[in-house]
């Protein structure tokens, strides 16, 4: 292709800076490039998540003798038998205790950090924030031991733990939940709330506004944007979490839905086919919460990225 | 093991003081201070063996009380759940206590079985014999049943598989499945095949079957545990049960003789399996023999699971025959499940209650009476009525074997057998001539895994 078969830059006012001499950011050619390599990630990212889909429709004896590269045996039998067999309605129940409880309060704590780390200077604000980020880069494995003898070792009323200690008890879950988000939530929103013009804080002290009217009245309401980014992530990685749950509930009735999957397998059989049904089911709640949000996520995470 | 009838003359006739010479001839062998610290107590149970009743079991003098059992399959999971919640119930009403089940499903209870004992296990919870047993006792997490014992209708190898290192009794079991050599009747027959008796037979057999363009053997490595079988049986088979079990145990060496003859067999045995095994699972293994493209399939019995429902009555087995005629065929892997009463358990009576009537042929006709698939009793008065073709089978098979093996992984340290055993074995499937090399790792690293 040559340069002659370019088309003209289309020139914007006060957008030009942006675009290259070659003419945009994407002409036609790396255009059509970006475009093939994006289709094929794509392609790549959501197979398997079609394909479990495809197959949660068949039933496993049609795929046993007839393979998975075959067509038909069409059923919905699997969904059915997965929502019981897996008790769905249950765990989906344990997982909303779970989940609310942890992201409510990871974000009220870490909005609370981040607020006094943006606006006020102390000479360890920086060292905080690194404390904070660094706790999130700790691999979570490497507390498993600690953090389970410490549980073990704190005693609950029973009203609050039938085993009368921190294990097996949802408590544990949301406290090790929000310990391990705030790290990054806090991050996040300090670097956001530094985007706020420092303005408006005069005028409100101007105004006779106290700290907690400029955290709650002021900040809160204008951060809204990032929250709703962040809720929409934490509620996904709190509701995925697999790791904690494992280690620290050990009855079955009490087990989030992430790990309610493995009832669908037996000691050696596994119908894969209603595998892929119960985690398209234990899937469903995550989407639904990101395209309901979608919006807001993306603009709540570039918001402020170009003010840095 | 014989039949039932000389099960019970055994434990009412032999004295109590001649059993536990048995145990205390083990325990003079075993050294340490554990063992050492073990002897008053041992003494005294004998002494308590004494004054019992025979047969009835010690257990049935404890005091019943509520008690929380854990068992290894989740709600609604199958009969494997219907047979265990069934039978907590019917104490529950039988005794007048509550039991509160808790269940979790089979691999998650499992793989965190060291944190749930190290935190809050239930009274009683459902396991495996064995090493995986004897582990937790050596370890005193699991509580002492030697006053249980001897259990009606529980023959001396189940006793055995329930005696951990130091002699005395941690499990009781329950139930338990043969590994054997499956085949479908009807493509046997029209073939005109019959079930080998001699190693002759059995190699003519698959020669035959190749001629025919029928793979002898299906075979899977992706579960990693599939390939272990094999390799229990042909060291049975080549080099006898007492060596495998003190192979197991890290008293003899994976780098002998021995092993490397038990590979060098396997290798001519590798043109008559299924080529490409490492990305196969069992299922698809168990498909391919129910279409007929393979004759054979070593597994254990739930193989039923794998294959189409019509081909379930088209199943049969036999034992694999005897390689070295000097050993023969009577050892065979049938891996034994139970149950075990945690070291901390609120009420240790009404654990050992509630575990002494989980044994009971009465337990077992409860789940086999209310579950949709009963299990093979490992208490040998549970009526057989509800068994099928290959459970009866089974059942004779099992009882006419005189060594049972409980499976590698079961048999063997954890750690051992997940890690370096199962990358080692499809290591040898990958490259069958590397036996010398991957024999000297193991052993190495079982060295230093069992020290």
């Amino acid at each position: 292709m040559s340069a002659t078969t370019a088309p003209p830059v289309p020139v914007t006012q006060g957008r030009t800076v942006e675009r290259g001499p070659s003419g945009g950011v994407l002409n036609r050619r790396r255009g059509k490039v970006a475009t093939i390599i994006m289709l094929v990630l794509a392609i790549v990212w959501l197979f398997p998540l079609l394909w479990a889909l495809y197959n949660s429709f068949r039933s496993y004896s049609y795929t046993q003798t007839n393979g998975y590269l075959s067509f038909g045996g069409w059923t919905t039998e699997n969904y059915s038998n997965a929502w019981s067999r897996g008790n769905f309605g249950l765990h989906l129940k344990n997982s909303l205790l779970i989940t609310i409880p942890a992201v409510v309060i990871t974000l009220f704590l870490s909005s609370l950090v981040a607020f006094v780390l943006a606006r006020f200077s102390y000479r360890f604000n920086l060292t905080l924030l690194g404390v904070f980020l660094a706790a999130n880069l700790l691999p979570p494995q490497a507390l498993l031991i600690p953090v389970f003898r410490m549980f073990r070792e704190i005693p609950l009323p029973t009203f609050m733990s039938e085993s009368g200690t921190m294990l097996n008890s949802f408590w544990a879950l949301i406290l090790v939940n929000t310990a391990f988000q705030m790290g990054f939530c806090t991050f996040v929103l300090s670097n956001y709330m530094k985007t706020l013009p420092y303005e408006i804080y005069e005028s409100a002290e101007m105004d006779g506004a106290g700290i907690w009217r400029q955290y709650w009245q002021l900040t809160m309401p204008l951060v809204r944007p990032a929250l709703a980014a962040l809720a929409t992530l934490q509620v996904t990685w709190v509701y995925n979490e697999f790791f904690w749950a494992t280690v620290l509930i050990s009855r079955g009735n009490k087990l989030p839905v992430t790990s309610a999957l493995n009832n669908l397998r037996g000691q050696f059989f596994a119908d894969t086919n209603l595998v892929a049904a119960g985690s398209i089911i234990v899937a469903l709640p995550v989407l639904i919460v990101f395209f309901v949000l979608q919006k807001q996520f993306v603009s709540g995470l570039t918001l402020g990225s170009t003010k840095g | 093991m014989t039949g039932s009838g000389s099960l019970d003359r055994r434990s009412s006739t032999v004295p109590a003081s001649v059993q536990a010479l048995g145990r205390r001839s083990l325990l003079r062998g075993a050294l340490g201070a554990g063992a050492l610290l073990g002897v008053p107590t041992l003494l005294s149970s004998c002494g308590g063996g004494d004054a019992k009743p025979s047969g009835s079991g010690g257990g049935a003098s404890a005091k019943a009380g509520p008690v929380k059992f854990g068992m290894n399959e989740a709600k609604g999971s199958g009969p494997a759940y219907e047979r265990l919640s069934a039978m907590a119930d019917a104490y529950a009403k039988k005794a007048g206590v509550t039991v509160s089940q808790n269940a979790v499903d089979h691999n998650t209870f499992q793989e965190s079985i060291s944190t749930y004992l190290q935190g809050t296990p239930d009274d009683v919870f459902t396991w495996f014999a064995g090493y995986r047993m004897s582990q937790f006792a050596t370890n005193g997490q699991i509580a002492d049943l030697s006053d249980v014992w001897p259990i009606d209708g529980m023959s001396d190898a189940f006793k055995k598989s329930a005696t951990a290192e130091d002699g005395k009794q941690y499990f009781v079991p329950s139930s338990y499945y043969p590994w054997a050599v499956f085949y479908r009747k009807s493509v046997f027959e029209k073939n005109g095949w019959s079930e080998p008796k001699s190693q002759d037979d059995f190699m003519a057999l698959m020669k035959d079957m190749q001629g025919k363009k029928i793979t002898p053997f299906a075979f899977a490595a992706k579960d990693a545990w599939a390939p272990m079988g094999t390799f229990d049986i042909l060291n049975m088979r080549l080099n006898g049960y007492d060596f495998h079990m003190e192979l197991t145990k890290g008293k003899k060496n994976w780098d002998s003789p021995e092993v490397r003859r038990v590979f060098e067999t396997w290798k001519t045995m590798l043109p008559y399996q299924q080529e490409n095994a490492l990305g196969r699972t069992w299922q698809e293994a168990a498909t391919s023999m129910a279409k007929g493209e393979c004759g054979m399939y070593l597994l254990g019995t739930f193989v039923v699971d794998g294959v189409p429902k019509e081909t379930q009555d088209d199943l049969d087995f036999f034992t694999y025959p005897a390689l070295d005629q000097s050993i023969g065929a009577d050892a065979l892997d049938a891996p034994i499940d139970g149950y075990c009463v945690s070291a901390n358990a609120q009420n240790e009576d009404a654990a050992k209650a509630f575990i002494t009537y989980l044994g009971s042929a009465e337990a077992a006709d409860v789940a086999n009476n209310s579950a949709s698939a009963p299990f093979i009793a490992a208490n040998s008065n549970a009526s057989t009525a509800k068994y099928g073709a290959l459970q009866k089978k089974s059942v004779e098979v099992v009882q006419n074997a005189k060594s049972i093996a409980q499976f590698l992984d079961r048999d063997t340290n954890a750690d051992l057998a997940n890690t370096v055993i199962t990358a080692s074995l499809q290591e040898f499937l990958k490259n069958p001539d590397k036996i010398d090399s991957i024999t000297t790792s193991i052993q190495q690293q079982a060295k230093s895994i069992l020290g």
